[in-house]
């Protein structure tokens, strides 16, 4: 009956872990898209590649892992969220971790891939959603407010981010922000130029690590001890007897007399002297000693 | 006729010339061959880490065979060339972690688990990693490569290269030469701090012999260890995961093949390539710098660092103990993860002043300490800098 509940228990973890997994999994794909950037006046700005201007939106990878978008929908009315489905087939909506991928809102879908089938409204607030493959999925939508001035997109302040602004210096297919240095390399140049706030932050950490574990394995420990000691009791019936106090000589001059003793017994062995080379059909695949199927040893 | 082909002959000879070695070296070629040739000398004379000189030594002349620049893809900095493949264990970091699985399954935690308050030692000594951290930084590093240098100082050769190829790549040949260096100078380098921090009274204490401790401990361990250690620093998983991995594979009893494998034909098979194509990654031009000079005396202060702080520590955590179960000082060193050597001093310079006093296995707890502790604090620089 408890083998029966510990399977079940093992197995309901197993589910849920399973459940969880194919979340962050999920989580490393469409849904780990953003909309990041959107220009809606273009009209000293960007062109595409047949030298015209209209309005664009960039779309961001957030996560570490390439990300196909073939096969979600942009569109720019929430009723119809299938409107422009991205094109299967074509290797650019594979798009690499942390990277950009402009369409244009041309209303020119035969332009190829990246040219929607649905353009701006200049004068208008305009509503623009990422819905997964099965076209009911929101991933991710933003409404870009009316009275938009020509060649400032609007835009997530840092790629991913939270918080939208307004870009004079418009980044498409780039980082909103652009860093030319690592912000946290440099806020300790500021802030610890001698590496003080480091070193007791950091051997803080290593101290409260390895403390931790001394405090679980000390509990441990102690219950292994208790553990072999009501286990001496039960084997040998003798509350005194404590295998814990016979100190390591002690043991190991029993172990080395034990081995010795054992080394001094051999059986007698049928054994034949040849000079003949004696063949064996043996190989580490097909022996019964390394075989998976082994017993585990205990 | 004649002429034509004699000129083609000694114009084809001009060039061939212009390929030679001989051509092509400077004095830093001569200089760092010389390194190379010290490191097999200290190595096969003096048994000095010979696993790991050996192959740094021979890919140190490996690298500083000099050649023209003629898109032969020979040289280990050349894209596609056969070493430059091999190198890529060392800079896209796969290689640490695989050392990490063989430590993992060669490694006895047994002296830490009957005795886990030697765990504390091994976190003192990191404080060798972050005084160089400091030092490096006040010699004028950024922080990021200061992090990558103090790493010297947890004496863990793999732990090194995996931290420098991701915080200064272009410091890594010669953090990974010094952490190597030290390493296998540690019988030089401990002993002196060791006798100025400890008095004889205390070199003489007497420990406890540890408990045996059972195989279900020896599985727990690893266990709570990852998840204890990584829950805290997930940025030492590659390494930690896989030094605990390796060692639930020994300690289960149930996958002895992987066990072996892991701390048999795998780790030497990567020891070979991680040595090889470190040392020949010391090319001379990219190599003899004055950066490499600071590393290499940073290197040095960061293991006296360490030294001295884990011997320090034991002397300050003894203040808390009772009698009977005081430490011996001489094991603080053992914090330094240089396993087993820093482990082996302990027990040698013991003998030294009580020929019946026996440190090794006390010795060995604050040394795989260290091994944890250096990966933890490599997670933690990884975290901060990158």
């Amino acid at each position: 009956m408890n083998r029966i509940r510990i399977i079940t228990g093992i197995a309901a973890c197993l589910a849920l872990m399973l459940v969880q997994s194919a979340q962050k999994v999920q989580a490393q794909r469409t849904t780990s898209m953003r909309i990041n950037e959107a220009l809606v006046i273009n009209e000293d700005n960007y062109v595409d590649d047949y030298g015209r201007r209209g309005g664009w939106v960039e779309l961001y990878n957030t996560s570490a892992n390439v990300v196909n978008i073939a096969g979600c929908f942009l569109t720019d009315d929430i009723n119809e969220p299938k409107k422009y489905p991205i094109p299967k087939g074509d290797v650019l909506t594979k798009i690499s971790p942390r990277q950009h991928i402009l369409f244009w809102a041309d209303s020119m879908a035969w332009h190829g891939t990246f040219h929607l089938n649905f353009r701006f409204q200049p004068d208008k607030s305009n509503f623009i959603a990422l819905f997964d493959s099965d076209g009911k999925t929101l991933i991710d939508s933003v409404t870009v407010p009316a009275g938009q001035i020509p060649d400032v997109s609007y835009g997530l302040e840092v790629d991913g981010g939270l918080k939208w602004t307004s870009f004079a210096k418009v980044t498409p297919s780039t980082n909103n922000l652009t860093l030319d240095k690592n912000e946290k390399i440099e806020n300790f140049k500021q802030n610890d130029a001698k590496g003080i706030g480091m070193t007791l932050t950091a051997m803080g950490v290593v101290f409260l690590g390895l403390i931790l574990l001394y405090l679980i394995f000390k509990f441990v420990a102690n219950m292994a001890i208790h553990l072999t000691k009501l286990r001496s009791k039960r084997a040998a019936g003798d509350a005194s007897t404590d295998s814990g106090d016979i100190s390591g000589e002690v043991l190991a001059a029993i172990s080395t007399a034990l081995y010795e003793l054992n080394e001094d017994v051999h059986d007698i062995e049928r054994t034949v002297l040849t000079i003949q080379k004696v063949r064996r059909t043996y190989s580490p695949w097909s022996s019964k000693i390394y075989s998976l199927r082994e017993i585990p040893r205990k | 006729m004649h002429e034509k082909f004699f000129s083609f002959l000694g114009d084809n000879l001009q060039l061939f010339l212009t390929y030679t070695g001989l051509y092509n070296a400077t004095p830093g070629h001569f200089i760092m061959i010389a390194v190379g040739l010290l490191f097999i000398f200290l190595a096969i004379k003096y048994e000095f880490e010979p696993m790991l000189l050996i192959p740094i030594g021979f890919g140190i002349l490996i690298g500083n065979v000099p050649f023209k620049d003629a898109g032969l893809q020979i040289g280990i900095y050349e894209q596609g060339s056969v070493l430059n493949i091999l190198y890529q264990g060392v800079t896209s970091g796969w290689y640490p972690p695989l050392i990490f699985l063989g430590i993992g399954a060669m490694t006895d935690f047994s002296a830490l688990i009957s005795n886990p308050k030697l765990m504390l030692i091994g976190a003192a000594a990191q404080f060798g990693i972050f005084g160089a951290y400091t030092i490096a930084l006040l010699s004028g590093f950024e922080p990021n490569q200061a992090g990558a240098i103090g790493i010297i100082g947890g004496a863990d050769g793999p732990t090194a290269i995996f931290l420098s190829s991701k915080l200064a790549p272009e410091l890594m040949g010669a953090i990974a030469i010094s952490a190597y260096s030290y390493m296998a100078l540690v019988p030089i380098i401990q002993p002196p701090f060791m006798r100025l921090f400890t008095t004889k009274k205390e070199r003489l204490i007497r420990m406890k012999p540890p408990r045996v401790v059972s195989s279900t401990e020896k599985i727990i361990f690893p266990i709570i260890g990852l998840l204890l250690t990584c829950f805290l620093v997930p940025s030492g998983l590659p390494l930690l995961g896989m030094l605990f991995f390796g060692n639930l594979l020994k300690e289960s009893g149930v996958t002895r093949r992987l066990a072996e494998t892991a701390r048999g034909p795998l780790i030497d098979t990567i020891t070979i390539l991680l040595g090889v194509t470190v040392g020949a990654s010391t090319q001379a031009t990219q190599f003899l710098t004055f950066n490499s000079i600071k590393i290499f005396g940073l290197g040095a202060m960061s293991f006296v660092i360490a030294t001295s702080a884990g011997v320090l520590f034991v002397k300050f955590f003894n203040l808390f103990l009772k009698k009977g179960n005081k430490i011996n000082p001489l094991i603080g060193n053992a914090g330094v993860s240089a396993v087993p050597d820093s482990a082996r001093i302990s027990q040698i310079v013991g003998l030294e002043y009580d020929p019946g006093n026996y440190l090794l296995m006390h010795a060995m707890g604050p040394n795989v300490a260290g091994v944890i502790g250096s990966a933890v604090a490599a997670g933690i620089l990884l975290g901060f800098l990158v």
